[in-house]
């Protein structure tokens, strides 16, 4: 027997030591309590006032033990049940545990078929709920745009009512304000069966997102307030840019980002104790030559490394960002740098990586990205398991089987591992002559043939019987709401 | 298909080894010849593995426990045969070429090709020009194989192809090489008959040279 043997059961990097993050937290804290933001919501600074924050008109100062309070309760497990309670689809949120998406309200897209750049149209929402359900390490669903061809207030209601027949794995969801935020539930709640199985079984999070530097706007805190109220697992994600709406130093936008984030947190948590709370931030720098919130900049993966330690310092769960460019097509960069920031967001342990997907700085959403980054994840998460060493594994019986000279390609030890070696879909192996024999297809080519594959012949599992009419009428009720 | 012949298949499939010597004995049992044992069971099994394999479903170590399970049952075969009679497609005398110790290569070449029902010789590693005559006269063999990882110890594939044609041998056999630095090119400048750049590849070319497809 062992004891006291030291296992590192996966791979994972620190980057800030626990010095360094109690200093941020009591940064965080000063800013709350010190500096204040603006709360551009009446009912958030009742809410907020009466539980001991100072409100002078639009500025509320939250006082450090209010920010304690709320990280108390805020859970850092918890389960997002997939819309069918499928086992396979379902994500528990835990230590040491990321899962990949999509990110929203991109205006354009890549047309998955011909590669151009156009607007987002209604049909597209519901490609990527499929896609997103046929590739294996997508956990999430997000709909990589903003729909552009219907009633502008209704963007997010058809979005969701075209992505949930599509898909039964968790979605996040956005909304404008508070009506369509009621659309989305209505239709979550119908396929849970009611708002109380909704509330043991949430199917969906809800994304706000507060700006920067330290401003909530009304809306987001409508849809925050209606999200909290009817128990859904929500996510307060800023947008802070270093250098032009934050600090150009790594450690303040850590600080402003947590501050934003966290004031969503405090009024979450004074609403409904212990609501599933995702803390958010895409972190990035302002590139100082074209003045654009960088998507494939080194500081994003470094900056969102920083926030996913500083969430998990708190006991938070993290929204965090990776897999996507700020290249305008499918091309090297593209790859290089949503590969990275995968691998990077993987080894860092953010819990939900969104954006995957995401290219030109967040202007246009491309399922052909999302089907090379599924590369890119089940790359990273190969990585993650990191080695195993136990009798088995460091497999001296069949190496004194085999002996000098011989090989291990028969040995029953390799037939019980060699699955565990990662097995690349899109990556190419091949011998020279038979890669040319097959086209000599580039990964571009790989990536364009393996959508339309998935577009043309997968089929997601269907919503039960009677859903796919009730989610017609919640649609058909806004459509006469915003007529009037 | 009969269904002896069917769980004969089943078991090459799924790498079975444990029952194959008992499910071929029942097939001899049931009054199945050998020949009909290797067509109707171990073949298509072996077919089907080759299928799943280019389709990327089944992997190498897989298709080494399906041809060793086949072998298996030809162990069991072979004994019964009449003299001259023959279950295999055609025999493989193979090594990798002398100066060079590299055989992981050479040893998959041979496994895959047991698999599709070749008899393999296998003179090991380092073989000289005069062992691969030796054998050739000794095992008469239908092909030779030569195997390199070095472009230094390749020249000897050309050396060992002078060797045969000096011991008049040359034209009783077909002669394939293989490994990372062979080319078709350099196939055709040292007179081999072929070469193929994967295993799968040379089982391939090895049933084309022995009028097989």
């Amino acid at each position: 027997m062992r004891v006291n043997y030291q296992t590192n059961a996966g791979t994972q990097f620190r980057l800030l030591s626990d010095d360094q993050l109690e200093e941020i937290f009591q940064a965080v804290l000063k800013v709350l309590e010190e500096i204040g933001l603006d709360v551009h919501n009446e009912e958030a600074r009742q809410i907020l006032g009466q539980n001991g924050a100072s409100v002078d008109e639009l500025r509320v100062h939250i006082p450090s033990y209010m920010v304690k309070q709320a990280l108390s309760t805020a859970p850092r497990s918890f389960t997002i049940w997939s819309r069918d309670g499928d086992p396979e689809k379902n994500i528990h949120i835990g230590a040491g545990r990321p899962y990949y998406g999509p990110g929203p309200t991109c205006p354009n897209f890549l047309d998955p078929y011909t590669g151009q750049q156009r607007k987002y149209l209604l049909k597209d929402a519901s490609l990527v709920a499929k896609v997103c359900d046929a590739l294996p390490n997508i956990d999430f669903c997000e709909s990589l745009g903003t729909i552009s061809d219907v009633h502008p207030s209704l963007g997010a209601t058809y979005e969701f009512a075209e992505m949930f027949p599509n898909t039964s794995k968790p979605i996040v969801a956005w909304s404008y304000d508070w009506e369509d935020g009621e659309d989305i539930h209505k239709m979550a709640v119908a396929a849970a069966g009611g708002q109380k199985a909704f509330e043991k079984r949430p199917n969906y999070v809800h994304y706000c997102e507060p700006l920067s530097p330290l401003v909530s706007s009304e809306e987001a805190l409508n849809k925050l307030i209606f999200a909290a109220r009817h128990r859904v697992p929500l996510i307060f994600t800023p947008c802070p840019s270093a250098g032009g709406t934050a600090p150009s130093t790594m450690a303040g936008v850590l600080t402003q980002a947590a501050a934003e984030s966290w004031m969503g947190l405090v009024i979450a948590q004074l609403i409904v104790p212990g609501l599933p709370f995702f803390m958010g931030g895409v972190v990035s720098i302002m590139d100082m030559q074209y003045a654009v919130l960088a998507y494939g900049a080194p500081e994003l993966s470094l900056l969102q490394a920083g926030l996913t330690e500083l969430a998990h310092y708190v006991g938070l769960p993290l929204w965090t960002t990776g897999g996507c460019t700020d290249s305008k097509v499918i091309d090297e960069q593209a790859a290089l740098e949503g590969a990275l920031s995968v691998f990077f967001a993987g080894l860092s342990g953010g819990d939900l990586c969104h954006d995957v997907g995401y290219i030109g700085s967040g202007m246009t959403g491309s399922l052909q990205q999302l089907v090379m980054m599924n590369e890119a994840i089940g790359f990273t998460k190969r990585i993650r398991q990191g080695i195993e060493v136990t009798p088995e594994t460091l497999a001296v019986d069949v190496i004194h089987d085999v002996g000098p000279g011989g090989h291990f390609l028969g040995e029953k030890h390799t037939l019980r591992h060699f699955r565990e070696f990662w097995s690349p879909e899109l990556m190419d192996r091949n011998k020279v002559d038979d890669w040319e024999a097959a086209g000599s297809k580039t990964l571009g080519d790989r990536v364009q043939e393996k959508l339309v594959e998935i577009l043309d012949t997968y089929q997601p599992p269907a919503l039960p019987e009677g859903i796919p009419a009730q989610i017609a009428e919640i649609v058909a009720e806004a459509e006469t709401r915003v007529a009037e | 298909m009969s269904d002896i012949l069917e769980k004969i298949s089943k078991a090459v499939i799924e790498g079975d080894e444990d029952s194959m010597a008992d499910l071929t004995r029942a097939a001899l049992d049931e009054g199945l010849s050998a020949k009909e044992i290797l067509q109707g069971g171990l073949m298509p099994g072996m077919d089907h593995v080759g299928v799943e394999f280019k389709a990327g479903r089944m992997f190498v170590p897989e298709v080494l426990l399906s041809a060793r399970t086949m072998k298996g049952s030809m162990k069991v075969l072979e004994p019964l045969l009449a003299a001259g009679e023959s279950i295999t497609v055609g025999k493989v005398a193979m090594g990798t070429v002398e100066g060079d110790l590299h055989d992981i290569g050479k040893n998959l070449v041979g496994m895959m090709m047991e698999g599709a029902g070749f008899k393999i010789v296998d003179l090991g590693s380092d073989v000289s020009p005069d062992a691969f005559v030796e054998a050739v006269k000794k095992d008469k063999p239908d092909i030779v194989g030569m195997s390199a990882l070095l472009t230094t110890t390749m020249r000897n594939m050309g050396r060992t192809i002078d060797a045969l044609k000096e011991a008049g041998l040359r034209d009783q056999v077909k002669v394939m090489i293989g490994g990372a630095p062979v080319t078709a090119d350099f196939a055709e400048q040292i007179g081999a008959d072929g070469t193929a750049s994967s295993a799968p590849a040379a089982v391939d070319l090895a049933k084309e040279l022995m009028g097989l497809t």
